[in-house]
């Protein structure tokens, strides 16, 4: 039950999310806002395909490909909007420091495997190794403004709230609100409105 | 139990013979129509093969591994126009519509062979809905190829996105088709009023602009 409050919740955010980001692309023509409503639109159907499956038959799919796909689509438009929002300074060389990003998620694609897929997790290593590279690179390149820093700090509190949801599910089960699970899931819905207000911050700057 | 390749060469032979006497932009239309139902085809075979391998049960194959074969197998032409033939930005976003036009005819075509056409209204709504489904896929992946096509890496990137998009889009309007009474009916219409809606605002938009 308290599974599919936290999920209708992150539907719901995820739905007026879409929306505000549709309206501000449409009359802004801006091509940031098209990616973020194209961020919030595909995480929300893959929640939403989760959900109908356990609605219609009793049970999440047993090929999780379609909703692992609109995933990896919301990351993959998570990292188009940070190029967008914050392009990176090629002549700044930030040194090793993003490369922390690769080797955090190799490790924890190594860990999760021994509860999943092989592919699946190798996958996902590789889209949020792109985002923590790209954010960390981002926020260590050069001297951007603090405006232009707010997305990045954002990719990455994403990121590890992502990780920290992954990690709490291979130890804690339970569908009361006294697992952990659900307070990070919640965490993660209030991280889709702040991407909203930090383009929109950045759009007035 | 219908035999889709003999439908398919049943369809397919008259525009085959189209192809070989047309010329120009007709021409380039009916190739793919034709490239439509090919990837229909191809479809059925591939997502049988997966659903085997997998250990899928057909009726949930339906919904977990149909959409993803049935969208990549359908975007393949679209992607080999792009490569092979450099096309300008309105012809790849057109092709990429009428090859969904051509997969929705071939199986709306199986689909009137295997359950009959007793049931108007629900063929109504299923021709309908699952047209404007392919349309409506079809669309998000063409929109995307307009909007991201000025660089390389977001084209790439942009179009893989936008067809996993398309394929969520896709199974869980499967879902809904697959269901009886009014859970059909809302899913069915759901594509329709995407398009509807859609073209009312490009043609507000359109009027705006003039």
């Amino acid at each position: 039950m308290i599974e599919t409050i936290v999920n209708s919740l992150q539907i719901a955010v995820l739905l007026v999310c879409t929306g505000f980001a549709a309206a501000r692309a449409v009359t802004r023509r801006s091509r940031a806002d098209t990616f973020l409503a194209l961020l919030y639109c595909s995480w929300a159907l893959g929640d939403l395909y989760w959900m109908t499956c356990l609605a219609f038959f009793g049970r999440t799919p047993q090929v999780p490909l379609v909703s692992d796909l609109s995933w990896y689509a919301s990351y993959l438009f998570l990292y188009m909007l940070l190029r967008q929002v914050s392009p990176a300074d090629e002549n700044t060389k930030s040194g090793l420091l993003p490369w922390l990003g690769y080797v955090f998620t190799g490790v924890m694609a190594v860990f999760y495997m021994t509860w999943g897929k092989i592919l699946g997790n190798l996958i996902y290593a590789g889209l949020m190794g792109l985002l923590l590279f790209a954010s960390i690179r981002r926020l260590t390149g050069g001297k951007g403004s603090r405006s232009r820093s707010c997305l990045p700090m954002a990719v990455i509190l994403f990121c590890l709230l992502e990780y920290g949801l992954w990690t709490v599910s291979c130890f804690w089960e339970g569908s009361t609100l006294a697992n952990p699970y659900y307070w990070f899931d919640i965490l993660l819905t209030l991280c889709f409105p702040a991407f909203l207000l930090i383009v929109e911050k950045e759009a007035r700057a | 139990m219908s035999y889709m390749e003999n439908i398919y060469i049943c369809l397919a032979a008259p525009l085959l013979m189209a192809v070989l006497c047309l010329r120009g932009n007709v021409r380039r239309t009916f190739l793919f129509l034709l490239s439509g139902m090919t990837a229909c085809l191809l479809s059925a075979f591939v997502s049988s093969f997966l659903a085997g391998i997998t250990g899928t049960e057909l009726k949930d194959a339906v919904y977990e591994i149909v959409p993803a074969v049935e969208e990549f197998i359908k975007f393949s032409p679209v992607l080999f126009y792009i490569l092979v033939f450099l096309p300008e930005k309105r012809h790849a976003i057109s092709g990429a519509l009428v090859v969904a036009v051509g997969f929705a005819t071939l199986e709306n075509v199986c689909f009137l062979t295997e359950q009959g056409t007793s049931e108007l209204l629900r063929l109504l709504l299923r021709g309908f809905g699952t047209g404007a489904m392919h349309v409506v896929c079809g669309m998000i992946v063409a929109t995307g190829l307009y909007f991201l096509w000025d660089q390389t890496w977001l084209r790439l990137l942009g179009t893989f996105a936008l067809l996993c998009l398309a394929i969520t889009f896709h199974a869980i309007f499967n879902i809904f088709a697959v269901q009886t009474g009014i859970v059909f009916w809302v899913g069915s219409s759901i594509p329709l009023v995407l398009i509807l809606t859609g073209w009312l605002l490009l043609r507000k938009r359109i009027s705006i602009t003039e």
